[in-house]
């Protein structure tokens, strides 16, 4: 019997899907599109792109925003590339520490830090206290962009970090082995066959730090360089309003970057289907280090290791000190910032909870939904959610933002009279959007290494597609689905560019908010700090059990095969 | 062409760890032989192999090629070419770039280059293909650009690592006919590692048997197949009947007593052997007819009962209770052939020069 191509609830849930992307996603961005590029009387014009390169401060912007991106993506990878050719080199134990560094960048967002490393490397920070009475003289590590530079670059090298590791382990040993037997070695062999084999990693550990980068609205706004795209969008539209067309230009500017960058990295994938031809065999050869030369990696890791761990050693300075200024330590520890945040913000906390819980759970439902419509079901063009859904990838918070106080303004929600754009639905609703591509892969993952033919037995054994799906599918997902749930309400809880912009009032406002908030002034840093702590031990917590509970399903999964 | 190099493995041991996976190697490999490693996967067949390109450090013993020892040697200056199982192209490069590799490792002038390139591309056949990468050619494609790679740097040995595991069947045999006549033409030592007995028996001079680390017999592969040394060689080199007993002296001749198979005459057994031995025959050189036929040409006559039989094609192979044991014979096939089903009682025949007696 032929089977129909899909079945009534499948294409009922599809649909569900698509208006809910439609409405969330593609209009809003659509929307931003379409009023950078239309005249007052809907006709096409490029006259807003015009007047904005007329803006000397936009064009500053814009380079600003470049430069920066570029040297955070040259300085992360100078602190990367030794770092994972030492861990998949050589045989030593700081790989177990190396690997942790890589979901600092999860645990902790930038701007966060950002504060706390002025503090400590800024022009009377710490370290140039110490150089000035030492040695007579200060560097301007944060000064201006440098800062900016320097905080983006050490939080987002883990991403070149991990993906440069993963492309390094995956080289066979005969890759090496066959240079070796036709007569290369040392310099030569890794410049012109291993690094040529884990340039695809490279990259695409490069392009996302890029767009990161670029996307970033929280650094710079903490670090008053106000000069760059996405803090000039946000201010556009905060103190302009909402009808001023340079923010959507600049919103259509930094998709144009993102999808450049994406396209890189997509580019340097292709045509290289390396995996076909790299099958069995086992990594590269590990090498022993000598006594002298270890003692020379040890040192030097440690030292890569404390000044990575330094914005997070800086905030819980501050978030313990009395009084912190021109001075290479607090002068005296207190409790009172975290008492001042237990009187001010547990409400903080709580929305956190609430906003990102929900939308992590909206990011499951909808990347299990998903991820079954396209791997198993024959539903025409259901390959088009998936392409809606990533492409959220593409889409800044800020971006995203604009989109939606544009697209939904006037509109009440339904039995109140509260304006949608002042409720916290759009937060929400927001992290939800941004965190899908991710809990999607994490569900399609699940999905792919479950065998059609565990479904199949259960139909055979008379269960319908319901009960399948029920019994077998999402039972055997469940890991998949949990990682999917932890990543995205982690990196929702310490999202910046779209909360800026989408909260209405104090009493909505999530931690990352107040956590800015309290930045602002001087006197809010100790209990802007003690929040940061607070978020950094929730997300910490969670990224702790996701791998916990990934490592045991991992051991799991291979006893059962 | 280069001059003909001998290899020679004195004494080598080998261990990772605690897990001693080469022991007391000793092996010559005459200038010019294709000669093969074979044995079970475990066998420390590979470990040997990559010894020799330099991969594996040995913990004692010595490895000499033309008389030098190159125990010392890093990979990269031992000129030894080693074609790798899973071929190891280097997908960032064209066909044309991975061949060329070894020799602007040589920093070899690029005239000189260019020439060879194209010479040992035409000797495998993919004059055309150059340009291609790596994934856009086939299996066995691909298999050639590894053997051109390696035989561009005119290696003075050629280690070939399971090379034709990868390919389906058909093209398998093929394969081993050109991979032969490759090696005639250019005359160079080459060693190659298989588990595949027939591969190994039909193309190869001598073979080497490895199991459980240590060389079990090395000899020609029709030595391995008439006179295995032991228990392990009979069975691993195709299929044998074994049955354990007691040979000793008696009239006519040596005498082989056994529980299963009771009293038979071996003529022709060494008298030095007696004590606790194993026979060993193959099946086809059982020959089975109906019970109670006239004996055909004497020899050693069993009664039994088939059991199960198997058609092969060229040959039906049975399965005969005798006694408590079992025995398998191959009977040739052709049309009209007599055939015995499963229950027919049938009266086995083996010459006793067919039967092989090994040390137990």
């Amino acid at each position: 019997m032929k089977r129909a191509a899909f079945t009534l609830p499948q294409a009922a849930v599809a649909l569900l899907i698509a208006a809910f992307l439609i409405v969330f996603l593609v209009l809003p961005v659509g929307t931003v599109i379409y009023v950078a590029f239309a005249d007052p009387d809907g006709g096409f014009t490029l006259s807003h792109f015009s007047s904005f390169f007329q803006l000397s401060l936009m064009r500053e912007s814009f380079w600003n925003s470049l430069y920066v991106a570029t040297l955070s993506v040259v300085f992360a990878s100078l602190i990367a590339l030794p770092l994972a050719y030492f861990t998949v080199r050589f045989q030593f134990r700081g790989a177990l520490a190396i690997q942790t560094l890589g979901v600092l960048p999860l645990i902790m967002p930038p701007f966060v830090g950002a504060v706390a490393m002025q503090l400590i490397f800024g022009r009377s920070g710490s370290v140039n206290l110490i150089l000035n009475d030492w040695f007579g003289f200060t560097l301007p590590i944060m000064d201006g962009l440098n800062g900016v530079i320097f905080v983006e670059a050490l939080h987002y090298f883990p991403f070149i970090l991990m993906n440069l590791v993963v492309a390094l382990n995956n080289i066979d040993s005969a890759m090496e082995e066959s240079a070796q037997n036709l007569g290369a070695s040392g310099f030569r062999l890794f410049r012109r066959i291993v690094f040529p084999l884990a340039m695809p990693g490279y990259v695409a550990g490069a392009s996302l730090v890029f767009v990161k980068v670029f996307d970033d609205l929280g650094t710079p706004l903490v670090l008053h360089q106000t000069n760059m795209l996405a803090p000039q969008a946000y201010l556009r539209i905060t103190s302009i309003g909402i009808e001023d067309p340079v923010g959507y230009v600049i919103s259509v500017l930094m998709i144009g970057f993102s999808l450049f960058a994406l396209w890189a990295s997509a580019l340097a994938l292709k045509g290289r289907d390396y995996a076909s031809l790299q099958r069995g065999g086992s990594s590269l050869a590990k090498r022993t280090l000598t006594q002298w030369q270890s003692t020379l990696a040890y040192g030097w890791i440690a030292c890569v290791l404390l000044l990575v761990l330094s914005p997070h050693i800086g905030i819980l300075l501050l978030s313990f000190g009395k009084v912190w200024s021109f001075s290479v330590l607090p002068d005296s520890f207190t409790l009172e910032h975290y008492a001042t945040v237990a009187q001010d913000s547990p409400h903080m906390v709580w929305n956190t909870m609430l906003y990102c819980g929900l939308a992590a759970l909206l990011d499951v439902i909808l990347g299990t939904a998903i991820a079954y419509l396209i791997l198993r079901s024959r539903l025409p063009l259901r390959q088009s959610l998936d392409f809606m859904a990533s492409a959220a990838l593409a889409i800044p918070g800020v971006v995203l933002a604009i989109g939606y106080l544009r697209t939904f303004r006037g509109v009440e929600m339904p039995f109140t009279d509260e304006l949608l754009t002042s409720s916290w639905i759009l937060i929400m609703l927001a992290y939800t959007i941004r965190r899908l591509p991710y809990a999607l892969r994490s569900c399609v993952a699940a999905l792919q290494q479950m065998h059609v033919s565990l479904e199949e037995a259960a139909e055979n054994l008379g269960a319908g597609k319901r009960r399948t799906i029920q019994r077998i599918v999402v039972p055997l997902m469940a890991g998949g689905i949990l990682a999917g749930f932890i990543t995205s309400f982690m990196t929702a809880a310490v999202e910046l560019s779209a909360t800026l912009m989408l909260t209405a009032s104090q009493t909505n406002a999530p931690m990352s908010y107040g956590i800015y908030l309290y930045m602002q002034s001087a006197a809010g840093r100790g209990p802007g700090a003690a929040l940061g702590v607070l978020a950094v031990l929730m997300v910490a917590l969670g990224a702790y059990l996701s791998h916990r509970f990934l490592r045991s399903r991992a051991t799991a999964l291979d006893q059962q095969i | 062409m280069q001059d003909k190099v001998k290899v020679e493995a004195r004494n080598i041991a080998m261990s990772y760890g605690k897990t001693q996976v080469l022991r007391d190697i000793n092996l010559v490999i005459e200038p010019g032989e294709f000669f093969a490693l074979l044995g079970p996967s475990g066998s420390g067949k590979s470990t040997l192999l990559r010894l020799i390109a330099g991969f594996n450090q040995a913990q004692s013993g010595r490895l000499l090629i033309d008389g030098e020892d190159i125990s010392r040697v890093p990979p990269w200056h031992r000129n030894v070419g080693m074609v790798f199982q899973n071929y190891a192209l280097w997908p960032h490069m064209t066909v044309h770039e991975n061949v060329a590799f070894g020799l602007e490792e040589r920093r070899l002038p690029n005239s000189v280059i260019e020439r060879k390139v194209a010479a040992v591309l035409e000797l495998v056949g993919l004059k055309e293909f150059g340009s291609r990468r790596p994934s856009q050619l086939s299996g066995g494609q691909q298999q050639r650009v590894a053997l051109a790679r390696t035989i561009a740097i005119e290696p003075k040995v050629l280690l070939l690592d399971e090379p034709l595991s990868n390919l389906d069947a058909k093209l398998r045999v093929h394969m081993r006919v050109e991979l032969l006549a490759l090696q005639r033409k250019l005359g160079v030592t080459t060693i190659f590692v298989t588990h595949d007995q027939e591969e190994a028996l039909s193309i190869s001079d001598r073979v080497a048997v490895l199991d459980a680390g240590v060389i079990q017999q090395i000899g020609t592969p029709v030595e391995l197949f008439d006179r295995p040394v032991n228990r392990f060689i009979a069975n691993f080199v195709g299929t044998a009947n074994m049955f354990a007993g007691s040979l000793r002296p008696g009239a006519g001749g040596m005498v082989f007593e056994s529980a299963a198979l009771g009293t038979l005459l071996l003529p022709g057994a060494p008298a030095a052997l007696a004590g606790a031995v194993e026979i060993a025959f193959r099946p086809h050189v059982v020959t089975l007819v109906e019970a109670g036929t006239a004996p055909g040409g004497g020899g050693i006559r069993l009664k039994g009962t088939v059991a199960a039989r198997e058609f092969l094609g060229e040959f039906i192979r049975y399965v005969v209770t005798v006694g408590a044991n079992e025995i398998v014979a191959d009977q040739a096939h052709y049309t009209d052939a007599r055939k015995f089903e499963p229950g027919d009682a049938v009266d086995l025949g083996i010459q006793p020069e067919q039967i092989r007696v090994l040390r137990a």
